[in-house]
Parts: structure tokens; sequence; C-alpha cells
């Protein structure tokens, strides 16, 4: 399987959603998200960061996408879960992380992720974030 | 809860992603565990449309009722850990929801692993305005669209 329709059909046991571009793309991420780290055994702290970065997906994502919805696959681990955004526009993934930055707070999906990378994939690329709790 | 006054604006920008496929649509493995996921998403849409709760109370009986047929009698082990496994699309409509959930297991009939007819089908028809079963796309699976309305509610 090459990586593209590995990406579109997902990796065993992703949960991917997309969301149109619009007001359902907070909501329906950051519960999604909130969920799914509640399952990976994160304590309270790292889930709120989990939904922080959700938040900053939701809202700054949009303008980075190849297609007009938001998609993000997520994957949970032990005590780790994974968000892998896009397909993204060439040069979106680092565009989106530097779009995290909030005034006098700085780069919150920076601050927050245990792990940032970018991974192209053909046209497009892939913002993925990692955060987990190693106690 | 939104104030219903939220609502037209949300819907006007609703109809103007409405050439979107599906405003939002999540494909997961046929778990238990998944089903949890597609209520949160259902519920953040629901209330988001200030959909009134007892209608959003029966679409998350119908839609955990049509998610738990899918992960109990679509698929033997080796197609459920499938990331498309299960497809959930919710689409806000005109006074509602319409949720469509598709599979890409064994499709409709009777399941090897059912005494008889469950109740799940029945339930999920009192609880809907509209109900649609259907084979899933190149005829592979199975499709259950439901539409929800306020005037559905309290049908069962």
């Amino acid at each position: 399987m090459t990586g593209a329709a590995a990406s579109a059909n997902g990796s065993p046991g992703t949960t991917r959603v997309s969301i149109a571009s619009g007001p359902l793309v907070g909501p329906v991420l950051r519960r999604v998200v909130g969920m799914l780290a509640a399952r990976a055994d994160l304590p309270l702290d790292r889930l709120d960061d989990a939904v922080l970065v959700a938040d900053l997906i939701a809202s700054r994502a949009p303008a980075h996408m190849q297609a007009a919805s938001v998609d993000v696959d997520l994957q949970t681990g032990d005590r780790t879960l994974s968000l892998k955004v896009g397909p993204l526009r060439p040069g979106g993934g680092q565009a989106l992380i530097v779009d995290a930055s909030v005034p006098g707070v700085g780069n919150v999906i920076e601050q927050l992720a245990d792990d940032i990378s970018v991974s192209p994939d053909g046209d497009a690329e892939y913002l993925v974030v990692r955060l987990a709790y190693s106690s | 809860m939104r104030a219903h006054a939220f609502t037209p604006t949300l819907r006007a920008e609703l109809a103007q992603i409405g050439a979107t496929p599906s405003p939002v649509r999540l494909s997961l493995p046929a778990q238990p565990r998944n089903i949890a996921v597609v209520r949160r998403a259902l519920e953040a849409v629901a209330e988001e449309l200030a959909l009134p709760r007892r209608l959003i109370e029966d679409m998350r009986l119908a839609v955990t009722e049509a998610c738990t047929n899918v992960v109990r009698h679509a698929y033997d082990d080796a197609g459920r850990e499938e990331a498309s496994a299960m497809r959930v699309d919710l689409l806000p409509s005109e006074h509602g929801m319409e949720v469509i959930v598709e599979d890409r297991g064994r499709g409709l009939g009777p399941s090897p692993d059912a005494k008889g007819p469950g109740l799940g089908l029945p339930l999920i028809a009192a609880l809907t305005s509209a109900l649609e079963v259907s084979h899933g796309a190149d005829d592979r699976g199975s499709r259950i669209a439901m539409s929800f309305a306020p005037a559905s509610i309290g049908a069962a």
C-alpha cells in the first residue's frame, strides 16, 4: 500500500474524524480528542492539554488544509495520544505550527506536545502531534 | 446548552458548506469502545444545533443501536480493526439531523451469531422520523440512514 493509500484508508486501530471547515470543527474535534485522551489514560492535566491542542488545530488548520475539511487521524497508545492532521498544503505543516502561537503565551502546540513532526506525502504533508504522560 | 438564538446563524454557516459530502464524518474500527466516540461527536453537533434535549437522547439511543449492530454482527475478527470498518456521517438538516451508519462487513441478512430478529431496528424505527436500511457502497456491507426531527420526539 502506498503512503497516500494508507492515509486514505487509515492505519488499523485509527479513528479518523473529518469535519467540514466551519462552526462544527471545534466542538466536534475537542470532544473526540477529549474522549480518546481519557481512553489513553492521560491524567486530567494532560487531557486538558490535548483538548487545548485540539482547539488550536480546529481554529488554525482550515487555512492550511488541502480540502475544505479538517481531517485528523487519532491513535491511542499506553498513555499516549497521537494526532495526524492532513492532508495539508505544501508548507502547511510548518505554517500550522507557527500559527499556533498565542500572543503573550507563545507557541501552544510546541509547549504542550511531546513530539511534533511534519511528514511529506506526495503533494501533501501531515502534521503529527504526540501527547504523552510518563509517570 | 447554547441559546436557541444561535441556531439560525449556525444553520446559515452550515448551508454555506453544503457542497462538502458530509459536514462530519467519523471512520473507526468496529470496536465497542468506539461507540462512545460516535456518541460524543453526535452530542457535539446536536448541541451546537441547539436541538431539544429529548431529541438528542433519542438520537443517542438510535445511533448507539445502529453502531452496536455493526460491532456485533458486521464483521468476523479480520475486518473490524480497519479504520473504515464503521463509518458515521452526521448531517445537520433543515429541522434536525440525519445520521448515516455504514459498514463494509457481511451485509444485510441474518447474522450467524444471532438467535432471531433483534429489537435494534424496530427501536431505531420508532425513534426516527425516517429510516432507510440498504446495502452499503458497491453492494458491500450495510447502510442505515436515520433522520431525526423534533416531531419524532416520543414517537416510541
